[in-house]
C-alpha cells in the first residue's frame, strides 16, 4: 500500500471542515451529518492504515536544504494516531448536542475538524520538520476553538495560550535546529541520530533541555502550566478533546519522539539534562495534583489533574529506556480516554444541571445516575485502582522506574504514589459527594437539609441528556474497564514499539 | 563583451532618465510610464542574473572611458543581480498595490511628481546596489534620501510633514556622518574605489599606521548606515514616517529603501574593510549586541501601539534587528542569512502594508486597533494577506519568515563562541514570541466577528491591491517552500562579492 | 474437572447478590432484601466450606498485566481465612437484619456487604501478589460505604479518613510489588512471576545492595500494609472509623477487615519474601518495635476512652498488633499464635461490637459510664460481653489464653535479643489494661445500679419491645460466645491445622 494514503485521513478533515466553514449550512442536521460523516471516514482510513502498514515513507515537498516534509507511519505514529482516531467521533458526537444552544457552530465545527487533520498531522509526522510544522498549525487552528463564546474570558484565556504556544514552539525550534545541523538527518530514527556528532555536548545539552522545555508548554510541564487551567473556560468538548488529549498529547508525543527518535537515548541516558527534566516532571506530578485538591471549580479541578498526569506520562518518556517508553505510551492512551470521560461528565453536569462547584455536586448522583457512575469507574481509574486501564499505565511506569534504579527514577516512585493519593482526593469528594453527601442531622424524615444546592435545585428542573452524550460515556467507560482488563496485547505492542520491532 | 553586461547601466539610467520626462506628463501618464520603466529595470536584471548566473563570475564595469582607479565602476554580480531583481519586482508589486491609495491621498497635480520620486528612487537603489566606488556610493545615498523624504511627504498632511522632516534631520545626520567617513578613508587610502581602497587598508591594518582612524571612520559609517536603516537606537523616526505614508511609500520605504543602505554596508564590510578587520576592529559585535536589543525593543515597543500602522512600523525595527544581528555573527552563514531575510521581510513587509491599507479603507482613523475588529470579512483578499504577512514575522513554516529563522539559527549554531551563540539563540526565541503577541493578536482581532455592521459605503475593493497582495503572498510562499536555489545563489553572490577577501 | 472453578464462584456469588440489590425494582421490600443478602452469605458459606475440603486447588485466570494472571488458590492458610471470614459474616449479617431498623437504606448497606465479601473472599483465596492486591484496593471500595453509612459530618470525614489511609497503605504496598516484579526469581509456575510459594520466590543471586534496598521497600511496605491492621503510625483511621459506623458493620472491620492486612503480611512474609529474608535486619527490629508499641498504645488508649464504641476500636488497634508481633517475629510458634489470635480475636471482637450495638439499639447508649447496671436490662448480652471479654484478656480456659501463650513462648523461642523478653512482658501488661477496660464494664453493668437522673443522651424513643433484645441480635451473640469458649477448650483441632501450614513455609 502506498505510504501516500496517509494523506487521505490527514487532508478529508481539514478540507472537509473547510468546506464546512465556507459553506455554513443552515440546517443544523446537515452541518451534523457532515461533520459526523467526515469523523468516522477518517477514523476509518485510520484504521484502515493501522492495519495495513505502509512500509515507506510519503515525501510531500522540500522547503529548503534539508528540511523536508515527509510523512511515515511507524510505531509510534501508530499509537498517537490510533488514540486519536479513536476518541474524535466520540469526542464530536459529544460536542454536536453540547453546542446545540450555541452560536456559530458552523465555524466552531470547522475548526474542529480541522484540527483533526492538523492532529494526525503531528502523528504521522517522519521528521522533525513536518512534526514541527504541524505543531505550530495545531497552535494556529486551535485559537477559533478556544475564543469560541468571544466573551472577555474567552479572548484572556487565548491571549494567554498563544503566548506559552508560540512561545513554546520558538524554544523547541532552538532544538530543532540544533538536530538540523548536528544530527544525520531530521528523520526520526529510533536511537537517535545524533551518533558521532561533532560539535559541543554540553550545548546540545542544554539545547534539549530548551526543547523539552519549549514542547514541554504543550504538555503543561511546570513552569510553563499556566495556560491549561485558564484555557478550562473553554466550552467542554474543546477543553476535553485538545485539552486532555489532542494538544497536550501533541506536547508528550513531541517530546517523546525528540527524545527517542531525534537526539537519541544513548546520548541523553544519564546526563545532567535527563536529570533536569527528570526533575521537572517529578515536581510537576505532585505540583498539579495538589493544586487540584485545592481548587474548588470542577473544571479547573481536572485540568490540574491532567497537568499532574501529564507528568506521568514525562517521567515515563524521561526515564530513558525502552520500558520508560512504552509506560508513557501506555499512560497517554489511558489518560487520554480517562481525562475525555471525566471532563465529559463535568460538562454535562455543566451544561444540564448549571452546576460548576465541587460543592454544587452534594447528592447529584441520585439525579444523574448514569453521569456519575462513569465518572466513578473514570476516577478510580486515573486514581490507578485496578484492574481499570489507569492501574495498568500505572503500573508500567512505576515497573520502568524500578527497572531504572536511579535515584530520580526512586523520586519518580515516590512522586507516583503521592500524586495518586491526592487524585484519590480530589477525585473522591466530588464521588463520595455526590453519592453520599453530608447530612446535617440524623433524623427521622428523609429529606436531608445539608448543602442547600441539593433541594434548591429539586425544584429547577434539569434539562436531559441525550444520547449524543450518554453513548460516548457509557462507551468510555467500558473502555475503561476492558481496556484494564484485557490490556496485555496492547501492553506487549506499546513493548515492541519501544524496542524498535513495530 | 556582451551586451548584456550592458544591463545594470541602463537599469540605473533608465528610471534616472524617466523621472525628468515625468515632469511634464500628466499623472496618469506618468504613472504607466513609471510602471514600465520598473518592469523594465526587473526584467533588464532578470537578464543579469541568469547572465552571471551561467558564467558563474562577477565583472566589474568601467563607467566612461577611465579605467580603475581613477574612473567610476560598478560590479555585478550574482548577489547584486538578484537583489536588484527582486527590488525592481517588489517595488512594482507595492506601487500596484498601493495605487487606489496613492489616486486618493495624493492631489491631482502632484501625482506625476510623485512618480518623479519613485524612479529617482529606484534608480538610486539600483546604483547603491551595483556601484563599486564609495563616492558614488554616497551621492546615492543622498538621492535616495531626498527621493524618499519627497515620497514621504507628498501627503500633505501635517502629519507626514512632521514626520518627513524628522526623517530628514535623521537622514541627513546619517549621511553627514557617512561622508565625514569617507573623507577620513580617503585621506588615510588615497582611494574611492573599493579594490583599491582595499589593498591599502589591508596594509594600513599590517603596518599598524592609522589604525585608529580606521577605526573611528569604520564605526562613523556604521553608524550612520544604522541611522539611516533604522537599527535601534537611532529608529525613532520610524513608526512616523512608514506609519503615515501612503501606501505604496510605506510599503517600499519599509521594505527597500533601509535595505539599500545595509547592502551598501555589506559591501563596505565585505569589499573595503574586509571581515577580518571588523573582527579585529569588534565592529561585529557592537552590531550584534544593537541588532538584538532592536530585536527585543522593537517588538515590545509594537506590542504597545493602538495604532496597527505604527505597529507594523515598530515591527521593521525588530526585523532590521534581525539582519544586523545576523551580521554580528560575522560568519558566512550569518551573512547568508541577513542576506535572505531582506529579502523574505520584503515580501511580508510590504504584504502587511498593503493588506492594512486595504483593510483600514487607507484613512489612518481606521487604522486603530479597535476599528479594525472584523475588518478582515469585508476585505477577504486584504484579510488574508495580513494573517500570511503575520505569521511570515512569527516564523510559521511554509512562509519566508520561517526560512529567515532557520537559516539565523543554523549561523548562530556555527559561532565559536558560546554566548554568542547562546544569545542569538534565546534572542530568536524571544523575538518570535514576542512578534507572536502583536501579530497573531491583530490577526484574531481582525478575525473577530463583530455584530455591528460596517458602514457600507466606506467598504471599496481595489483591484490593483488584491493582485499585488495574492502575488505577494505568492512569493513569500515561494521563498518559504522553495528557497533553496536562492539561498544558493546568495551563497555563491558572497563568495564573488568578496572574492579578493578570504570569507570567515 | 469442576473442582478448582469452584473458588472463582464462591467470589462471585456474593457480588451476583449485590448486583442483583442493585436493581431498583428489587430494592422496594425490605424482608425481599434481607432474604437474599442471607441467602447470598450462606451460599457463599456453603462454598467455602466446599472448596476448603477440596484440598489444594488451583484457578487461573486471563492476564491483566505482562505475566501476572488473575490466579486463585486454595491452600490451609486461604481456608482458614475464608471460613473464618464467611462464619463471622453470617454472624453480622443475622445480627444486622434485626440492628439495621433503625437505620435508613438498609438496602445500601446490603449491597456493599455483599461486595465486601466478595472482595474478602478475592483476598482470601487470591494465588499471586497482584490478584490479592485487585481484591485488596476493591475490598478498601466496597467496605467504605459501610464506614459513611450514616452520611453525618462524623460519618463522612471517618469514611474519608478510612479510604485515605488505606489508599495510602495499599499504594505502598503497590510500591513493594514493583520491586518484587524485578527481583522475584525467574520461574514458569502456573500463577505468572509473583505467584505465592511457601518460602518465598525472591531470586537467590541478590547483591548486598539489593538486598538493603528491598529491605527498605518491604519495610515500607508492611507499613503499608500494616494500616489496614491498625499498626502505628498509619492507625489513626481506626478510632475514628468504628463509632460512626453502624455496630453490625464495625463488627466487620475489625474482626475480619483487619484481618485481611495481616493475611497480606502472611503472604508477603511467609510467601514472597520468605521467613530467612527479615530475620535479623533492622527491618524485622523495627517492625517488631512498632507493634509492640502499637499494642501498649492501643490498650493505654482503650483504657481511657469514654466512648464505648472507640474504645472496642482501640482495644483492636492493640489486639491486632498482637497477630502482627507473632507475625513479625518469623518463627513457627510465634506464627502459629499469631494465626491462632486471628481467629480468636476476630470472634470475640465481633462478639464485642455485636453487643455493643444490641445495646445501642435497645437503649441508644454510647458512652462507657452510661453502662452503668445496664445488665440488669439486658442480661444475655451482658454475659455475652463478660465472656467475651475474659477470653480477651487470656483467661483460661476462654479462647484467647492458647493464642497469648504461643505468642509468648513462641517469642522466647527465638533469637531476638531483648525483645524476647519485652514480648511476654507487654503482653502482660496488656492483659491487665484489657481486663481494665473491658471487665469493668462488666463489672459495671451487673454489679452497679443505675443512678436516677443521670443524664441520659440519644435514649431511643421507642426502645424495642420486651426486656431484651430479639432473637436476630441474640443468637449470633450467644454463638459466638460459644465458639469462643469452645476454642478455648479444644483448640487441638486448630493447631494441627496451623502447624500443618507451618512445616511447609519454614
Amino acid at each position: 500500500m502506498s505510504a501516500y494514503w496517509l494523506l487521505v485521513p490527514l487532508l478529508l478533515p481539514i478540507v472537509g471542515g473547510a468546506v464546512l466553514g465556507i459553506v455554513k449550512p443552515h440546517s443544523r442536521k446537515v452541518m451534523e451529518i457532515t461533520v459526523m460523516t467526515v469523523t468516522l471516514l477518517t477514523s476509518l482510513c485510520v484504521a484502515v492504515l493501522l492495519w495495513v502498514r505502509p512500509s515507506e515513507e510519503a515525501f510531500i515537498l522540500q522547503l529548503a536544504e534539508r528540511l523536508t516534509v515527509k510523512f511515515f507511519l511507524d510505531g509510534s505514529s501508530c499509537v498517537f494516531a490510533g488514540l486519536i482516531a479513536l476518541l474524535w467521533p466520540i469526542a464530536s458526537m459529544y460536542a454536536i448536542e453540547y453546542m446545540s444552544s450555541e452560536e456559530h457552530q458552523n465555524t466552531f465545527f470547522a475548526y474542529y475538524t480541522i484540527t483533526y487533520g492538523v492532529t494526525l498531522g503531528i502523528a504521522f509526522s517522519a521528521n522533525l520538520m513536518t512534526m514541527y510544522m504541524f505543531y505550530e498549525m495545531l497552535t494556529l487552528v486551535t485559537i477559533p476553538l478556544m475564543m469560541h463564546g468571544l466573551k472577555y474570558k474567552a479572548v484572556v484565556a487565548t491571549r494567554k495560550y498563544v503566548r506559552y504556544s508560540i512561545g513554546g514552539a520558538a524554544f523547541a525550534f532552538i532544538g530543532f535546529i540544533a538536530i538540523a545541523i548536528y544530527g544525520e538527518t531530521l528523520d526520526f530514527r529510533l536511537g537517535g541520530v545524533l551518533t558521532g556528532a561533532s560539535g559541543n555536548r554540553t550545548m546540545l545539552e542544554i539545547v534539549y533541555v530548551m526543547a523539552v522545555m519549549g514542547f514541554g508548554v504543550k504538555a503543561a510541564i511546570f513552569p510553563f502550566h499556566g495556560w491549561l487551567p485558564t484555557a478550562s473556560v473553554a466550552p467542554t468538548p474543546v477543553t476535553a478533546l485538545l485539552h486532555a488529549v489532542a494538544i497536550v498529547k501533541a506536547g508528550a508525543f513531541a517530546i517523546i519522539r525528540i527524545t527517542y527518535y531525534s537526539f537519541g537515548v544513548d546520548f541523553l541516558h544519564g546526563t545532567w539534562a535527563q536529570y533536569t527534566v527528570m526533575g521537572f516532571a517529578i515536581f510537576t506530578m505532585v505540583y498539579g495534583a495538589t493544586k487540584a485538591v485545592k481548587e474548588q471549580h470542577c473544571k479547573r479541578r481536572l485540568a490540574y489533574s491532567t497537568i499532574s498526569n501529564l507528568s506521568y506520562i514525562l517521567l515515563a518518556a524521561t526515564l530513558m529506556t525502552p520500558a520508560g517508553m512504552s509506560a508513557a505510551f501506555a499512560h497517554m492512551l489511558a489518560h487520554g480516554v480517562m481525562k475525555i470521560t471525566l471532563f465529559y461528565c463535568i460538562g454535562a453536569v455543566n451544561v444540564k444541571a448549571h452546576k460548576y462547584y465541587v460543592w454544587e455536586m452534594d447528592g447529584m448522583g441520585k439525579r444523574m445516575k448514569l453521569i456519575f457512575g462513569v465518572y466513578s469507574v473514570a476516577g478510580l481509574s486515573l486514581i490507578g485502582i485496578p484492574p481499570m486501564i489507569g492501574f495498568v499505565s500505572k503500573w508500567d511506569i512505576g515497573n520502568a522506574a524500578v527497572a531504572e534504579a536511579s535515584p530520580f527514577a526512586y523520586a519518580g516512585l515516590v512522586a507516583l504514589i503521592l500524586a495518586a493519593l491526592l487524585a484519590a482526593a480530589y477525585i473522591l469528594e466530588i464521588v463520595v459527594r455526590a453519592w453520599m453527601p453530608r447530612e446535617a442531622e440524623k433524623t427521622t424524615d428523609t429529606v436531608s437539609t445539608g448543602e442547600t444546592s441539593a433541594q434548591e435545585t429539586s425544584v429547577q428542573e434539569f434539562l436531559p441528556v441525550g444520547w449524543r452524550m450518554r453513548l460516548p460515556l457509557v462507551l468510555m467507560a467500558i473502555a475503561i474497564v476492558v481496556g484494564g482488563i484485557f490490556s496485555v496485547p496492547i501492553l506487549r505492542f506499546l513493548a515492541d514499539v519501544a524496542m524498535g520491532i513495530r | 563583451m556582451d551586451f548584456v553586461r550592458n544591463f545594470p547601466l541602463f537599469s540605473i539610467l533608465l528610471p534616472m532618465v524617466s523621472g525628468p520626462i515625468s515632469s511634464v506628463m500628466s499623472g496618469k501618464k506618468a504613472k504607466w510610464l513609471n510602471y514600465a520603466v520598473v518592469a523594465v529595470s526587473g526584467l533588464l536584471s532578470v537578464a543579469t542574473l541568469v547572465y552571471v548566473l551561467n558564467t558563474g563570475s562577477t565583472y566589474n564595469y568601467s563607467m566612461g572611458a577611465f579605467p580603475a582607479p581613477f574612473g567610476n565602476e560598478i560590479r555585478v554580480g550574482v548577489l547584486e543581480a538578484l537583489t536588484a531583481t527582486f527590488f525592481c519586482f517588489v517595488m512594482l508589486l507595492s506601487l500596484i498595490g498601493g495605487y487606489r491609495f496613492t489616486k486618493v491621498d495624493i492631489p491631482e497635480e502632484k501625482q506625476n511628481l510623485y512618480y518623479i520620486m519613485m524612479n529617482l528612487l529606484l534608480s538610486s537603489l539600483l546604483a547603491l546596489i551595483y556601484t563599486n566606488d564609495m563616492f558614488t556610493g554616497y551621492v546615492f545615498i543622498e538621492i535616495n534620501t531626498i527621493a524618499a523624504c519627497g515620497l514621504i511627504m507628498i501627503r500633505g498632511w501635517g502629519r507626514n510633514l512632521l514626520a518627513a522632516t524628522k526623517y530628514m534631520i535623521m537622514s541627513l545626520l546619517g549621511s553627514g556622518l557617512v561622508l565625514i567617513s569617507l573623507s577620513i578613508l580617503y585621506g588615510i587610502t588615497g582611494h574611492l574605489l573599493m579594490e583599491p581602497m582595499h589593498e591599502a587598508i589591508v596594509e594600513i591594518m599590517e603596518n599598524k599606521t592609522y589604525t585608529e582612524p580606521l577605526t573611528v571612520a569604520v564605526g562613523l559609517f556604521c553608524v550612520g548606515i544604522a541611522i539611516k536603516s533604522a537599527l535601534f537606537p537611532f529608529h525613532s523616526w520610524v513608526p512616523d514616517a512608514y506609519g503615515y505614508s501612503t501606501c505604496a511609500s510605506s510599503a517600499i520605504l519599509s521594505s527597500l529603501v533601509s535595505k539599500g543602505y545595509i547592502f551598501l554596508l555589506i559591501k563596505f564590510f565585505y569589499r573595503v574593510i574586509g571581515t577580518d578587520i571588523i573582527h579585529q576592529i569588534q565592529v561585529d559585535d557592537v552590531l550584534f549586541v544593537f541588532g538584538i536589543a532592536g530585536m527585543v525593543f522593537g517588538s515590545i515597543s509594537a506590542i504597545q501601539q493602538t495604532d496597527v500602522s505604527r505597529m507594523i512600523a515598530f515591527s521593521s525595527v525588530a526585523q532590521i534587528g534581525y539582519i544586523y544581528m545576523g551580521f554580528g555573527l560575522n560568519t558566512e552563514a550569518g551573512m547568508i542569512a541577513s542576506v535572505f531575510h531582506i529579502l523574505a521581510h520584503a515580501t511580508g513587509k510590504s504584504l502587511l502594508f498593503i493588506s492594512l491599507n486595504s483593510l483600514s479603507d487607507g484613512t489612518w482613523e481606521y487604522a486603530n486597533y479597535r476599528k479594525l475588529r472584523g475588518a478582515a470579512y469585508y476585505h477577504k483578499f486584504a484579510g488574508l494577506g495580513f494573517a500570511v504577512g503575520s505569521l511570515s514575522m512569527v516564523g510559521i513554516p511554509l512562509l519566508a519568515g520561517f526560512t529567515s529563522k532557520v537559516y539565523f539559527a543554523k549561523a548562530a549554531f556555527g559561532v565559536d563562541s558560546n554566548p554568542k551563540m547562546l544569545i542569538a539563540l534565546v534572542a530568536l526565541a524571544i523575538s518570535t514570541i514576542l512578534n507572536a503577541m502583536y501579530f497573531i493578536g491583530q490577526t484574531i482581532n481582525i478575525y473577530t466577528p463583530l455584530s455591528v455592521e460596517h458602514e457600507p459605503g466606506s467598504v471599496k475593493h481595489s483591484a490593483s491591491a488584491r493582485v499585488a497582495v495574492v502575488l505577494f503572498i505568492l512569493i513569500n510562499l515561494v521563498l518559504g517552500m522553495g528557497s533553496d536555489p536562492v539561498i544558493r545563489w546568495i551563497r555563491t553572490g558572497l563568495v564573488h562579492f568578496g572574492a579578493i577577501i578570504k570569507i570567515r | 474437572m469442576l473442582g478448582p472453578w469452584l473458588i472463582p464462584v464462591t467470589i462471585l456469588v456474593p457480588l451476583v447478590g449485590a448486583l442483583l440489590l442493585m436493581i431498583p425494582a428489587y430494592r422496594k421490600n425490605i424482608s425481599v432484601v434481607r432474604t437474599t443478602t442471607g441467602a447470598f452469605v450462606a451460599a457463599t458459606g456453603l462454598l467455602v466450606v466446599a472448596v476448603a475440603m477440596l484440598g489444594e486447588a488451583e484457578c487461573e485466570f486471563l492476564e491483566i498485566l505482562p505475566d501476572m494472571p488473575v490466579f486463585f488458590r486454595s491452600d490451609r492458610t486461604s481456608v482458614w481465612f475464608s471460613v473464618l471470614t464467611v462464619a463471622m459474616w453470617m454472624c453480622s449479617t443475622v445480627f444486622s437484619f434485626e440492628y439495621m431498623k433503625y437505620e435508613k437504606r438498609e438496602e445500601r448497606y446490603c449491597v456493599f456487604s455483599l461486595l465486601a465479601l466478595t472482595a474478602l473472599m478475592g483476598v482470601c483465596f487470591s494465588g499471586n501478589l497482584i490478584t490479592t492486591y485487585l481484591f485488596y484496593e476493591i475490598m478498601t471500595f466496597a467496605s467504605f460505604p459501610l464506614v459513611l453509612h450514616e452520611q453525618t459530618k462524623e460519618a463522612v470525614s471517618a469514611g474519608l479518613t478510612y479510604l485515605y489511609y488505606s489508599l495510602a497503605g495499599a499504594f505502598l504496598g503497590l510500591v513493594g510489588i514493583f520491586f518484587l516484579y524485578r527481583y522475584a526469581a525467574p520461574r514458569t509456575v502456573s500463577g505468572g512471576l509473583l505467584a505465592y510459594a511457601a518460602g518465598g520466590f525472591l531470586r537467590t543471586d541478590l547483591t548486598d545492595s539489593e538486598r538493603s534496598l528491598l529491605t527498605v521497600v518491604i519495610f515500607l511496605m508492611l507499613i503499608g500494609l500494616g494500616s489496614k491492621v491498625g499498626l502505628y503510625p498509619l492507625h489513626g483511621w481506626l478510632p475514628k472509623a468504628h463509632p460512626v459506623a453502624p455496630a453490625p458493620a464495625s463488627a466487620l472491620l475489625s474482626g475480619n477487615i483487619t484481618k485481611m492486612g495481616i493475611l497480606f503480611t502472611v503472604r508477603i512474609l511467609f510467601f514472597t519474601v520468605g521467613p530467612d529474608f527479615l530475620r535479623g535486619s533492622w527491618a524485622q527490629y523495627a517492625l517488631l518495635g512498632l507493634s509492640l508499641l502499637t499494642v501498649f498504645l492501643g490498650s493505654m488508649l482503650a483504657y481511657r476512652e469514654k466512648v464505648f464504641k472507640k474504645r472496642l476500636a482501640y482495644s483492636t488497634v492493640s489486639q491486632t498488633s498482637y497477630v502482627l508481633t507473632g507475625l513479625y517475629l518469623l518463627a513457627p510458634v510465634a506464627a502459629v499464635g499469631a494465626l491462632l489470635h486471628v481467629v480468636f480475636h476476630s470472634i470475640i471482637k465481633n462478639l464485642l461490637f455485636l453487643c455493643a450495638g444490641a445495646v445501642i439499639y435497645k437503649t441508644g447508649r454510647t458512652k462507657v459510664e452510661q453502662l452503668k447496671g445496664i445488665g440488669l436490662i439486658m442480661p444475655v448480652t451482658m454475659v455475652c460481653f463478660t465472656v467475651g471479654g475474659l477470653a480477651l484478656v487470656g483467661i483460661p480456659p476462654f479462647a484467647g489464653f492458647i493464642s497469648k501463650w504461643y505468642l509468648a513462648a513462641g517469642a522466647l523461642d527465638t533469637d531476638t535479643g531483648v525483645l524476647r523478653f519485652l514480648v511476654p512482658v507487654i503482653l502482660i501488661i496488656s492483659a491487665l489494661l484489657t481486663a481494665g477496660y473491658l471487665l469493668t464494664v462488666s463489672a459495671d453493668a451487673f454489679f452497679v445500679p443505675r443512678k436516677e437522673g443521670e443524664a441520659e443522651e440519644e435514649k431511643r424513643e421507642e426502645p424495642a419491645k420486651g426486656p431484651e433484645v430479639s432473637l436476630k441480635m441474640l443468637i449470633p451473640l450467644v454463638l459466638l460466645s460459644a465458639a469462643a469458649l469452645a476454642f478455648g477448650l479444644f483448640p487441638g483441632v486448630l493447631t494441627d491445622f496451623l502447624n500443618g501450614i507451618m512445616d511447609v513455609v519454614f
